[in-house]
């Protein structure tokens, strides 16, 4: 059976849409990954097998085939994990592949199934949103970095059963919600300042010219 | 000491340059989980030691360097004569188009690094070239390659030149009150606003950003402010090359001033800040 699932690459500080397409049949067991794999995407591989069989969910051995399209270039990074491991489930009919529609999926799993936080994800969010997409399924590590970017249902989850779980419809998983203008208005109090220093009147009077003058 | 709190002093970050500041150290994954968004300006000071790849950015697939993560703050070089040169020659690209662009076989990545640039360095080998309090005991050779491992045309792209000097032991004791960061910030807010309001049909913020056919319309100089600045490129010998960044030091100071046009006392004050071409002169 063959399950489509989202996930977001970066270049830069700007993303791009990958879908992780899997493919599992009958025939001689094996595990590839086509699409430009670097060297930690290709050894997700052994992290999902272990936290899938981890999250109690029976995991046979059977010919699966994934292709992060567009497969012309370079995949790096951790955090192709979990929409790997969810298009594994979803071929797998673990998990209803209708519940997957307009979602990103964002992660790196641990041999125990628990879902790690990853680099990036403001820019991915911001490509998401840009997208049109709707929901975000990420670590619950990165959900307030996360919820900085309007407009977006951010999911954060701690490991993968909760995630089965929740694309199942058996559990509610809140979603994250910050008042971001608040956020950036809290003052922060400034540990250091120019009343500490004495004399240097010349310098300082410089550093205020430098103040004024650049963007 | 000094350099560590231009920070508290620059104007509050918008909304905007805040997700760019937020966004460059989320891919490098320097954010904080329980803050979201960065709201203070970046102060980065890395080690002399640091190589080309990591002051700019770099790798296979290209991570951001030093610069853009001081993207919208302050990039601060302690002993500058001390990084290699290679190093600080990278930098003269980033200055002028404030992004950089890394080219690897697989991706090309251009990363914003609008940043102010502060460095400090010593006068010479033993650090007393040119003071009054102890004699210099370093040969002219020394001097000269010491200053050697600063490129000229990096020197140029500095605006303000100053000398730090010893604090008197009176001034450490003294009671007297300094003034604070929020009081130079309203000064330096209030320079921006004027600058904002004379800018805003042209696309730029600031008077760091005027090219020289603006110069010539927004730093006029009247006759005897003309003498002045005749008078001190003769003496002082100093370069062409230094001429737009002297009249738009001056336009600041004006700014700071409140005043509509650049007056002698802007100007003087100005020539004042280019004290590098002033004490070794064409040595560089």
């Amino acid at each position: 059976m063959i399950a489509n699932v989202k996930t977001i690459s970066l270049n830069g500080i700007d993303g791009n849409l990958v879908e992780v397409q899997t493919d599992i049949t009958g025939g001689l067991p094996t595990f590839e990954i086509v699409g430009l794999p670097d060297t930690s995407v290709r050894e997700s591989k052994e992290r999902i097998k272990s936290a899938i069989k981890n999250s109690e969910i029976e995991f046979a051995s059977r010919r699966i085939i994934i292709n992060l399209a567009p497969a012309s270039s370079k995949k790096e990074g951790t955090s192709y994990d979990l929409p790997i491991a969810v298009g594994i489930l979803a071929a797998l009919n673990e998990i209803m592949s209708t519940n997957l529609e307009n979602t990103i999926f964002i992660g790196e799993l641990s041999l125990d199934g628990k879902i790690n936080r990853v680099n990036g994800i403001l820019p991915m969010c911001i490509e998401a949103l840009n997208l049109g997409i709707k929901r975000v399924i990420l670590p619950k590590g990165n959900e307030r970095e996360a919820s900085i970017v309007k407009g977006l249902e951010i999911i954060g989850v701690k490991n993968l059963k909760e995630l089965v779980k929740y694309l199942n419809k058996e559990i509610e998983i809140e979603v994250i919600k910050a008042d971001i203008l608040k956020l950036f208005n809290k003052n922060y109090k400034e540990e250091i300042d120019f009343s500490e220093v004495k004399g240097q009147e010349n310098v300082k009077r410089a550093l205020e010219i430098a103040a004024a003058g650049r963007t | 000491m000094l350099a560590k709190r231009i920070t508290t002093i620059l104007p509050d970050l918008t909304f905007e340059e805040a997700l760019e500041v937020t966004k460059i150290h989320s891919i490098s994954g320097m954010t904080d989980n329980d803050i979201g968004i960065i709201t203070k300006r970046p102060f980065r000071s890395p080690h002399h030691t640091i190589s080309p790849t990591s002051m700019i950015g770099g790798g296979v697939i290209p991570k951001p360097g030093e610069i853009s993560l001081a993207h919208n703050g302050v990039l601060f070089l302690d002993e500058l004569p001390e990084f290699n040169r290679n190093t600080l020659e990278v930098l003269r690209g980033p200055l002028e188009d404030r992004n950089v662009t890394i080219s690897r076989l697989y991706s090309k990545v251009v990363y914003p690094a609008n940043f102010m640039l502060v460095t400090s360095m010593n006068p010479c080998p033993c650090g007393y070239y040119g003071s009054i309090e102890k004699e210099c005991k370093c040969s002219k050779l020394a001097i000269e390659k010491y200053l050697n491992r600063i490129s000229g045309p990096l020197l140029d792209r500095i605006d303000l030149h100053v000398e730090v000097k010893p604090v008197k032991y009176q001034k450490l004791n003294s009671g007297n009150k300094v003034e604070s960061s929020k009081q130079i910030k309203e000064r330096v807010n209030n320079a921006r606003r004027i600058q904002y309001l004379r800018y805003k049909d042209l696309n730029i913020f600031s008077n760091a950003e005027l090219t020289p056919k603006m110069i010539e319309k927004y730093c006029v100089l009247n006759e005897e402010c003309k003498k002045i600045l005749e008078l001190a490129f003769n003496k002082l010998g100093l370069s062409a090359r230094a001429y737009g960044r002297i009249l738009k030091v001056a336009r600041t100071i004006a700014d700071l001033d409140g005043s509509n046009n650049i007056q002698k006392q802007h100007l003087a004050e100005a020539i004042q800040y280019r004290s590098l071409d002033r004490k070794y002169g064409d040595k560089f």
